[in-house]
């Protein structure tokens, strides 16, 4: 497996990402969420980023990570931007803590991610790998 | 037959069913409603799993039920029922989807599909201009506050009173338009504000405008009823509550979670419920109504652009062109009806995820000029293939709560679509069968191409064989509007 990629359900598309450790693990599903938006070369409009410092609490890791990939969902629809980096200061499996760097995207997402969903979602510990998948409803 | 690993036991023709002693967990019987061809498929795509993790929630009344045109979403498959105690029973976002109040609405006329050809493509692009399409449209104009709440308790009825259109047209829509909502504390705010600029708008996916030629008449008396001409167009609007209904769901799933993951055994947490009469329960049930009555007002908005743009092209009233509303369902919906249990009249929590309501000739909330024949089942097929116009029986009351397929079904990921699609000039093609694209999404065009969805007949012909509907008209696609 790689460290995100993502999948097809019937109706709908996911992605499956992984971590040594929770900082890793919340990286790659923003990578893998990326991915489904804008493609393998994301491109920002130069010249324009912003950062700014994010707190996501939750119940456990996967209300973590629906909450922290519908704050990057918001920002790609609602604010038009494309989230370019993550720089984690905290993140276990009750809270992340990051900076998101974002600039305005340079083109539309390629489909339209309406939510996140919890279906089958559960992060698992295998091999010293953290692991989830997620299915966004489109 | 024994299609798959699962022993489904064909019970009656079309009607599969999975006893619940079965599987560990499951608290009632699975049926679904499908050809041997659709079983396996839902064996394949892990819908069938969908329908038991169903079997394995609490209070279920009567079996967990998958639709002819079942596949798989999350939580519920699309195509899934299921019906709890009114009272005492359960209710769960994902049971209904997040794009709460998806459905169907369909125009009949008196204009010969003739007379149509000249204005096609004039209409077609006059409705892109005019209707915000696709990815996170905004409508022209933003509501403010106080109209914005008054959509949420009026739905249909508000737009008709203070915008657009006629009082006729409610008592062609299920539930009159409008579902009870008196409790404005119950949205969120982001809720609000999402939902305030996208009444209006058509949006992306699946959703779709199409003006069609009536075709074939099966059932002539009912298509009379219906207002349905063989020869003459007819315009059908696929779309729903926009971002409202997401929010609505993705708050309620939230504060569910919040207030009872902790105790629930679940399969699936997208399955995560709530007591009917818990105050989350009770409160989710009300932002329900709130953005089915924005699902509403927005396909009357939209039946109202579409008329307007039809008026023009053709140059003549709609009264003149005999255009009139025919039915508007919902197929995302959780409702308190009435049903027969074990020979009572029983209130049911019916949710419907991707299947339509479907009731039985002499029904009391069945429009009176339908009455005696049924209420219009509404299936539209994939872009480019025919779409169905059925109608309830009393076979479809007793069997599945009244409910009915709501669609073609998917068969292929969008992935699927795309690289089957490959570089196929979508629109080109569609447009050699008859059918004329308007839509500003090229890659959307390929993921909803013909091959993406079941076949349509399959589905109509195992909707028939198994009693739970009956065909009146089948309709063919000559302009479609996607998002």
């Amino acid at each position: 497996m790689r460290n995100y990629e993502t999948f097809s359900t019937t109706a709908d598309l996911g992605i499956r990402f992984r971590g040594r450790d929770f900082r890793e693990l919340y990286g790659n599903a923003l990578r893998g969420l990326n991915l489904i938006l804008f493609g393998r070369n994301p491109r920002p409009r130069a010249g324009e980023n912003a950062a700014v410092v994010f707190r996501f609490k939750g119940d456990g890791p996967e209300n973590v990570l629906v909450n922290f990939l519908a704050a990057v969902l918001e920002l790609a629809y609602r604010e038009g931007k494309i989230v370019s980096a993550i720089d984690v200061h905290r993140a276990d499996e009750r809270r992340l803590e990051a900076r998101l760097r974002f600039a305005p995207r340079r083109a539309a997402p390629r489909v339209e991610v309406k939510s996140t969903t919890y279906h089958n979602l559960r992060v698992s510990e295998k091999n010293g790998w953290l692991r989830a998948a997620i299915v966004f409803d489109v | 037959m024994n299609p798959g690993p699962r022993r489904f036991e064909e019970i009656a023709p079309g009607r599969w069913r999975l006893d619940k002693g079965a599987e560990r967990g499951m608290a009632a019987d699975a049926e679904v409603f499908a050809s041997g061809a659709i079983l396996r498929a839902a064996l394949d795509d892990a819908s069938i799993e969908q329908v038991i993790n169903v079997a394995c929630l609490p209070g279920l009344v009567g079996p967990a039920l998958a639709m002819p045109d079942i596949h798989h979403g999350y939580g519920f498959c699309i195509g899934g029922v299921a019906a709890f105690a009114a009272v005492d029973g359960i209710v769960l976002p994902g049971g209904v989807g997040y794009d709460i109040n998806c459905g169907v609405r369909l125009l009949a006329s008196s204009i010969p599909a003739t007379e149509f050809a000249p204005v096609r493509e004039r209409v077609g692009h006059a409705i892109l201009q005019r209707i915000p399409t696709g990815l996170t449209p905004r409508a022209t104009t933003k509501l403010n506050k106080k109209e914005f709440q008054r959509v949420l308790s009026g739905g249909a009825r508000e737009i008709v009173g203070n915008y657009a259109g006629t009082a006729a047209d409610l008592e062609f829509i299920e539930s009159g338009g409008c579902l009870p909502f008196d409790q404005p504390g119950v949205i969120g705010p982001r809720a609000c504000e999402r939902g305030s600029s996208q009444l209006g708008t058509l949006g992306s996916g699946n959703h779709f405008i199409e003006v069609q030629a009536v075709e074939e008449i099966f059932d002539p008396a009912a298509a009379r009823l219906f207002g349905l001409e063989a020869g003459c167009i007819a315009v059908m609007i696929h779309t729903g509550s926009r971002g409202f209904g997401h929010q609505v769901a993705s708050d309620y799933i939230e504060t569910f979670r919040k207030r009872n993951l902790a105790r629930l055994k679940l399969r699936d947490p997208q399955l995560v419920h709530a007591a009917v009469g818990s105050a989350e329960g009770r409160n989710y049930l009300q932002a329900l109504n709130a953005a089915s009555n924005f699902a509403w007002a927005n396909r009357q908005l939209l039946q109202e652009d579409v008329l307007a743009i039809l008026e023009e092209a053709l140059g003549a009233g709609r009264e003149t062109l005999g255009l009139r509303l025919v039915y508007d369902q919902a197929h995302n919906i959780a409702k308190i009806e009435s049903h027969e249990v074990a020979g009572r009249p029983t209130d049911l929590l019916v949710h419907r995820k991707g299947a339509t309501r479907a009731l039985p000739p002499g029904h009391a909330d069945i429009p009176a000029p339908y009455r005696a024949v049924g209420q219009p089942v509404l299936i539209p097929g994939s872009m480019g293939s025919s779409s169905y116009v059925l109608r309830g029986t009393a076979a479809g009351a007793r069997l599945t709560f009244a409910s009915s397929a709501h669609g073609a079904g998917r068969r292929l990921s969008r992935h699927q679509a795309v690289k089957l699609a490959g570089e196929i000039d979508v629109r080109q093609r569609l447009e050699k069968s008859g059918t004329l694209v308007c839509s500003l999404s090229s890659q959307g065009l390929k993921e909803e191409i013909p091959e993406a969805y079941k076949d349509i007949d399959d589905v109509v012909r195992v909707t028939v064989t198994s009693g739970i509907s009956e065909k009146v008209a089948r309709l063919r696609p000559l302009l479609v509007v996607k998002g």
